[in-house]
């Protein structure tokens, strides 16, 4: 998966499910668009999907930093190298 | 130091209209909001009573996504409610985020819609469905999912009382909410009931022969409570929210007052927690007298929890009957719309405000002949020009839960 794809496929979930449209990929989610505890949890399943596989919970705390979706698709880069 | 409490705004979703005119429109006209029950392929094709008190029209929902995201169908119901009570008090926004309004709203039981998909999910067998079970699923089921979805919309800080006893669910939310105000621990309280579309509780009651079945062609003649024909309750869906607040601050506010909340009772029958308990509903009603600080001779109308079984119906007549004598005038209003359960307390407390501050009465629906056993107190068997003052909305759930609400009509001061 290109890191073109993951943007893309990123995007079309914010689009969808969060209805965000455009979101700059350096916006501050929580801080700019609402992002919350609940919409992290819904991430990281769409990431699962994603991937393919499922994350563990060290995997899972990992993202916990994540402030914006260049990070998001950092990420996602991540935890598809190691699989 | 007890304090006054006022209803000032208020907002309802029944199978029998949205708006104070659609209801009081079908409740003047004998309008039934029973009609047939929907298919669910799940319980529905086992369930022998085919009646339920629908919300059959479209609701415009405008609810962004950060507040959809946690919300089932109770929770909508809930909030749209909540809403409406909110943009008619005009409350500021520093008022409704200061701590100094809480919520007391509830449902039987969350909802069952989403429960069902969890459970779905869980018995497919498939790793993946499991893992997809999370925690909006659970913020969407969750008892107090309609409480907590009010307090989130509307960045509400205060106190948090979410009842779950079925029947009295709204009951109590308005009885302690009126408390918690009365006592100066709030100074406004949102208070209501909401239950979605739902063949459990349909079930349940359906099993333990207390549905009406007799009816199932002909949805708009069941329940019929207090008459001779009737053979059960049927199970409706709605919400209803009124909003308490502390009379001093309503008034300084010029807030435009519906009914003011005198008394509120709640006790439970101590043992079976299905049958109907004679000593027990009769001593709720006395409560509820001795908190509103009345003579029995002092109520006018008295809105019957009357849900249309053999042996309720009797039992409620008998206890109004040993307290109030023949004298106040009875409505049974679940013969219009079913029985709402979780929202049916906050929604005849509407209802009876709104015939109080209009000063007539409606008749039971589907009322022809009134049971022997039941004919000792006075029922309404016509609409009437009434000049009410004084009104109790009586409620009884499974568990033995009984609760009287008392409010009187407001006069000015």
């Amino acid at each position: 998966m290109t890191r073109e794809e993951i943007k893309t496929a990123i995007l079309e979930f914010f689009r969808k499910e969060f209805e965000i449209e455009n979101p700059g990929m350096e916006d501050n989610l929580r801080e700019i668009h609402g992002f919350d505890s609940i919409d992290a949890i819904e991430l990281l399943l769409e990431i699962e999907k994603l991937l393919g596989s499922e994350l563990t919970q060290e995997e899972k705390k990992r993202a916990m930093d994540i402030q914006n979706l260049n990070q998001v698709c950092d990420y996602v880069e991540s935890m598809a190298r190691v699989r | 130091m007890e304090r006054r409490v006022v209803i000032t705004a208020c907002s309802a979703i029944t199978p029998i209209g949205r708006t104070k005119a659609e209801i009081l429109d079908s409740l003047m006209n004998g309008i039934s909001g029973v009609k047939v029950l929907r298919e669910d392929d799940v319980l529905s094709p086992y369930i022998h009573s085919k009646v339920f008190g629908t919300v059959d029209y479209p609701i415009t929902y405008d609810f962004k996504r950060q507040y959809r995201k946690t919300m089932g169908p109770v929770a909508y119901y809930a909030c749209q409610v909540a809403k409406e009570v909110l943009e008619s008090a005009g409350l500021d926004e520093a008022f409704v985020t200061g701590g100094r309004l809480g919520v007391a709203f509830g449902s039987t039981h969350g909802s069952p819609t989403v429960q069902r998909g969890i459970y779905k999910t869980f018995f497919s067998g498939s790793q993946a469905g499991y893992s997809s079970i999370g925690a909006v699923d659970y913020l969407k089921s969750m008892v107090h999912t309609t409480a907590v979805n009010i307090t989130k919309m509307f960045g509400i800080t205060g106190r948090v009382i979410s009842s779950s006893t079925a029947c009295t669910t709204g009951s109590q939310s308005i009885g302690y909410g009126y408390e918690m105000v009365k006592y100066g621990m709030q100074d406004a309280m949102i208070c209501g009931g909401a239950d979605e579309y739902d063949t459990t509780t349909v079930a349940v009651f359906d099993n333990l022969l207390a549905c009406s079945t007799a009816f199932n062609d002909t949805p708009h003649l069941t329940p019929r409570p207090f008459d001779v024909k009737r053979d059960g309750l049927v199970v409706g869906e709605g919400a209803g929210a009124v909003l308490l607040e502390e009379y001093e601050q309503a008034r300084k506010r010029g807030a435009s007052i519906l009914a003011e909340v005198i008394g509120f009772s709640c006790n439970n029958n101590g043992g079976d927690l299905i049958l109907p308990n004679l000593g027990g509903i009769t001593e709720t009603i006395r409560l509820g007298l001795k908190d509103a600080k009345i003579p029995a001779d002092d109520m006018d109308f008295i809105s019957a929890h009357a849900t249309g079984t053999k042996m309720g119906d009797v039992i409620e007549a008998q206890a109004i009957h040993s307290v109030y004598g023949g004298r106040p005038a009875v409505t049974a209003f679940k013969s219009y719309m079913g029985h709402t359960m979780g929202s049916c307390g906050a929604i005849e407390t509407i209802i009876v405000a709104h015939l109080l501050a209009g000063g007539f009465v409606v008749p039971t629906l589907n009322l022809e002949e009134v049971d022997e056993r039941c004919a000792m107190i006075n029922h309404v068997m016509a609409r009437r020009e009434s000049p009410l003052r004084v009104a109790a909305i009586q409620n009884f759930a499974f568990g033995g839960v009984n609760t009287s609400i008392i409010i009187k009509k407001w006069e000015g001061r």
